[in-house]
Parts: structure tokens; C-alpha cells; sequence
């Protein structure tokens, strides 16, 4: 059983790195998305699912992440990868800083503050001289889809590979317990503020450094795209549909939710919002728990 | 005299809010759900308003009873139908919840972008101002303040004189013991979620003469009703109207001052400052 995964995932990385040589545009670009909305879904997992943080404002961070990169590659000519990398320690920077101050807030207080600390974001970073505000800002052409789907690529990867140490680690289970009863968890002696902005801080060290990508992919930045509240509520919707606090979870969710998000965009682009609002709703009701462990239950293993 | 005036415009500005958070704070009270679709519902009566007057010239009044009527039977069939169903096991009921109004939130901005666009857009309605004493009032403000005072005095009539009213305190209060007195607690919370979101209509149809609305601007709406509710202290409806007139005076005053940009984030710093002021209030009432 062990042995057969380690197969499966050595292939699919394979097929994953392999792909770009064969594919045409449009499957490059779906690819693409794909991959970045998986990585985007792991990264809110593990402030939301392992910690129990319900932050609505992660995509701060992605935004950050694409206008420090924009920014870096229009001013200073850095190679874009450079500037990407600059974009996720920024976000980190203002991560640490930013969860020590929000974490004390819980529940929904939590939740609402880091949605207006997000739109906050959102308007003091565009007016920054030099974003072009609300007009957006062009960057210089150059650099392929391929190279930008590696870049994300190898950071879903890595964002797998973080929540598989996570979910075994001293860590995950500090980030469990304090989920569980924070107060409780204090008692036992985990260091809870620690934990949080850990976990915090990696959930915004994920999307930082995918922004920057996103940047390049596009071409051309502007507010609604950087700071996109489509990538942002799919996020949640893919690890909530794939199993919220799963090291699969994201995963089956994201790249599932992705093809139907493709199919969805394509043909009611006007009422794409809606829908994907309407099936978070359903699907609180109808598969709390998500897939992942819906299918761990019924073939009773342990977990997924 | 600049500022007289911007006194003026605020606490008119913060009736309106006013009415919005109290039914906001009224669905937060009786189930301890934030609800983020609050906003949206707003916003969505403001559009709907803004749609009958440049369509047929229906005057905003005339529909206020039935942005209200409709407010309460969406909003209870949004206890009855999808809340009252999340699954309580899950590991955090408060998150599934939250995560259910955050997608409904969308549902109804998606939709209400797919029905009416996005433009941004208002009633002309009652252009004209008084003059007193240097500062101008303009009527359509001045009427959404009285409508909203007076709706808001009835609401708070409806909390204390009905046998209604004093179940949704009761669930407001302490769950077990309304249960134990008797409550039908699930139906107290149906009618409390209908309550709140026709409130959260009305305050729409006043808004819809009061500011230029875009159909995406719920989430400011739902972030103004919780910081009012927040600043006030929760469950406390005196505080409430305080915290909405801060909210509005805050509001009149970065408008002019800083810019349109940074006016832009200012709720959000306010909203964000008063969490950060007050937690352990706020924590202090919810183990409660």
C-alpha cells in the first residue's frame, strides 16, 4: 500500500515536470491553474485546518507577493524568480508581524479581521507610488508559462511535502491541540502564541511566493487580480470540498474544483460568483467533512 | 464651519447604520452567528430599489415594505433551509457556519451581479437641502435618519412589549435556560435570522438615496455592521446606536479629509483598531 503510493506520487511528478514539453497553450494554462489553485488551497489549510484560524484574508499575501514581484522586476530588472522569492519574504515579513497582533482575536473576530486587514492590504499597497493605483501596472514580457509553472510547481510540491511534516510532526500536533481547546492546549505546555504565527506565518509564506508568479503569468497587475477574491474563496472551497485539516485534502479538492471552476468560468462567466458561492453553501451541508475523509471512513483506514 | 457640517452628515450616515447593525447584532445575539452576508443583503435591496426607481419610477418608500417582507422571508429560510442543517459533529460548528454566510455572501453579491451589473448607482431622490445656520441637510439623508430612527424604535418596541421579542432576548441571554423555560429555540431563531435580514433590507432601501452603491460593496456593509456591534458591545442595542454614530462620524470626516483612497481603507483600520482595543470584552461575553 505504501510502496504503491510512493510509486503513484514519483509518476505524477514526473508527468507533472514532463508535461509542459508536450502540451499545447490552453492545457499548459490549465495546468497551470490548477497547480497554483492546489498550492493556494494547502496553504490556507494549515492556518485554517490544522490551526483552526479561519482567515479570509490570505490573499493579502498573494497580492502582496505579486506587486513586491512586479514592482522589483519594472524598477530594479532583478531576474523575475529573485523577485518572487523577495515577494514571499515579504509576505513573511508582514506575516509575523500581522499574526501577533491578529491571532489574539478567535472565531469570527479572527475571521473579519483578517478580511478587512486584507482589503486594507489591498489599498495601501496600490498606493504605493509607482503601482499605477487602480490602473494597474505592466511588466516587461520575457519570461514563458514554463517557466512560471515550474516556479508554482515546485512550490505545490513543496507545500505537500510542508503539511506532510506537518501532519506528523510535534508541530501539527501543537497546531491540533491548540484547534482543539487553545486554552487547554496552554496548560500542556504548548508555546500557543508561537504555534499560531507559525502556522500563520507558512500560510502566508505560500501564497507570497505564488503571487509572484501570477504577476508574470499575467503580464499586466492591476488590484482586482492581484488581491482576487475568486482565487481566495476558492481556496477555501477546494480544501473545505477536499477535507479541511487533511494532508489529501487540498489536493483532491483543488484539482477537482479547478476542472469544474474551468468548465464553470467558461460558459457563465456572469454568474461564476454565485455559483461557486452557492456550492460552498451546499456543500457545508451535504459533505461536511470533505471527500478525503468521507473515502477514509468507508474503506477504514485510519486517516488519509 | 467645515466641520459642523461634517458632524451633521455623519450622525445622519450613522442612523442608517445604526438600523443595519441592530440586525446584524440580533442574529449574532439569538445564534451566535456572524452573519457575512449581511452586507450583501443591504446592498442587494439598495440595487433592487435602484432598479424600480430608474425602471418604473417606483419612490424607494413605496417598496420599503416589501424589501422588508421579502428580507424576512429570505433570511428565515436561510435558517430554516441551511443553517439549522450544518451538521453540529463537525469539529467547529462556529467556523461551518461562518464559512456557510462567506459563501451565501457570494451567492447573493454573484447574483446580484449577474441580475443588475455592477455600476455604481443611486437614487435621485430628494435633491434638495435646508439651510440651518450655515450647514445644509440634505432631505433625502435627513429622511433616511428619521425613517431609520423610527424603525429602529419600533424594532426595539417589538423586543420588549412581544411575547416574541422576549423569547429572542431569552435566547439571546442563555440558550439552556430558554430551552428550559419553554423557548421553542430553533423557531425563535428562524424568526431572529428573518428579523435581521429585513432590517438589514430596510437599511438597503434607505441606503439606496443615500450613497452612490455598487453591488459589490456588501462586505463593507457587513464590516460596518460589525464594527458597530463590536464598538457598542454585543447584544447591547443603546451601545449599538453609539457605535454607529462614531462609525458614521468616522466615515464623514476621512471622506474629507484623507482622500478617496485612504478614506477607502479607513472602516477597515477603525473596525480593525476596535477589535484590537476591546477582545477581552468581547471574549468575556461570548464564554458568557
Amino acid at each position: 500500500m505504501k510502496r504503491a503510493g510512493q510509486v503513484i506520487a514519483v509518476v505524477a511528478i514526473a508527468l507533472l515536470i514532463v508535461a509542459p514539453l508536450r502540451l499545447n497553450g490552453y492545457l499548459i494554462n490549465l495546468l497551470y491553474t490548477t497547480v497554483l489553485s492546489v498550492a493556494l488551497a494547502y496553504g490556507w489549510n494549515i492556518i485554517a485546518g490544522y490551526a483552526g484560524y479561519f482567515s479570509f484574508g490570505q490573499i493579502a499575501f498573494f497580492g502582496l507577493g505579486s506587486y513586491v514581484t512586479a514592482l522589483i522586476v519594472v524598477d530594479l530588472h532583478w531576474y523575475w524568480m529573485f523577485a518572487a522569492l523577495a515577494g514571499g519574504i515579504a509576505a513573511c515579513a508582514l506575516a509575523v508581524p500581522l499574526g501577533y497582533v491578529m491571532l489574539r482575536l478567535r472565531g469570527p473576530f479572527f475571521a473579519m479581521g483578517m478580511f478587512g486587514m486584507a482589503q486594507m492590504v489591498r489599498v495601501l499597497v496600490t498606493a504605493i507610488p509607482g503601482t499605477g493605483a487602480g490602473a494597474g501596472l505592466y511588466l516587461p514580457p520575457g519570461s514563458g508559462i514554463t517557466d512560471v509553472y515550474y516556479w508554482t510547481l515546485a512550490i505545490a510540491l513543496g507545500s505537500i511535502a510542508l503539511t506532510i511534516w506537518i501532519d506528523r510532526s510535534a508541530f501539527g500536533l501543537r497546531l491540533q491541540a491548540l484547534r482543539e481547546d487553545e486554552q487547554v492546549a496552554g496548560t500542556l505546555g504548548v508555546d500557543v502564541t508561537r504555534a499560531k504565527i507559525s502556522a500563520f506565518t507558512l500560510s502566508a509564506l505560500i501564497p507570497g511566493l505564488l503571487g509572484g508568479g501570477y504577476a508574470l503569468f499575467l503580464t499586466f497587475i492591476e488590484p482586482d487580480s492581484a488581491f482576487s477574491s475568486r482565487l481566495d474563496l476558492q481556496a477555501i472551497v477546494m480544501t473545505v470540498l477536499g477535507g479541511l485539516g487533511t494532508v489529501w485534502g487540498p489536493l483532491v479538492g483543488g484539482v477537482f474544483m479547478t476542472q469544474v471552476a474551468e468548465v464553470l468560468w467558461a460558459r457563465f462567466p456572469q454568474a461564476y460568483l454565485m455559483i461557486f458561492g452557492g456550492l460552498l453553501v451546499a456543500l457545508l451541508i451535504a459533505l461536511p467533512r470533505g471527500i478525503v475523509p468521507a473515502i477514509s471512513a468507508r474503506f477504514g483506514r485510519r486517516r488519509a | 464651519m467645515i466641520v459642523l457640517q461634517l458632524v451633521v452628515n455623519g450622525i445622519l450616515l450613522g442612523g442608517v447604520l445604526a438600523l443595519s447593525a441592530l440586525g446584524f447584532n440580533i442574529i449574532f445575539g439569538v445564534m451566535r452567528v456572524v452573519n457575512l452576508a449581511h452586507g450583501d443583503f443591504l446592498v442587494l435591496a439598495a440595487t433592487f430599489c435602484v432598479f424600480l426607481f430608474t425602471s418604473f419610477g417606483i419612490n424607494p418608500l413605496v417598496v420599503l415594505p416589501l424589501t422588508i417582507a421579502f428580507g424576512f422571508g429570505a433570511g428565515a429560510l436561510v435558517h430554516y433551509g441551511l443553517l439549522r442543517n450544518l451538521p453540529s459533529d463537525v469539529a467547529s460548528s462556529e467556523a461551518s457556519s461562518l464559512t456557510l454566510t462567506f459563501g451565501l455572501s457570494y451567492f447573493l453579491s454573484g447574483g446580484g451581479l449577474a441580475l443588475f451589473g455592477g455600476r455604481f448607482s443611486s437614487v435621485p431622490f430628494l435633491t434638495g437641502a435646508y439651510q440651518v445656520a450655515g450647514v445644509s441637510i440634505p432631505q433625502a439623508r435627513l429622511l433616511a435618519f428619521v425613517v431609520a430612527v423610527a424603525l429602529s424604535a419600533l424594532f426595539a418596541l417589538f423586543l420588549r412589549t412581544t411575547a416574541m421579542g422576549r423569547a429572542i432576548r431569552a435566547t439571546s441571554q442563555h440558550v439552556e435556560g430558554a430551552l428550559g423555560c419553554g423557548v421553542d429555540v430553533d423557531r425563535v431563531r428562524t424568526f431572529a435570522f428573518g428579523l435581521g435580514t429585513a432590517v438589514a433590507m430596510a437599511a438597503g432601501t434607505l441606503m439606496s438615496f443615500l450613497v452612490n452603491l455598487n453591488i459589490q460593496q456588501g462586505v463593507l456593509f457587513t464590516v460596518n455592521a460589525f464594527a458597530v456591534v463590536v464598538i457598542g458591545g454585543l447584544g447591547n442595542y443603546t451601545g449599538a446606536i453609539l457605535g454607529a454614530m462614531i462609525l458614521g462620524l468616522a466615515e464623514s470626516f476621512t471622506s474629507y479629509y484623507l482622500g478617496a483612497t485612504l478614506a477607502e481603507a479607513a472602516p477597515y483600520l477603525l473596525f480593525i483598531l476596535v477589535l484590537l482595543i476591546w477582545p477581552a470584552g468581547l471574549l468575556a461575553k461570548r464564554t458568557a
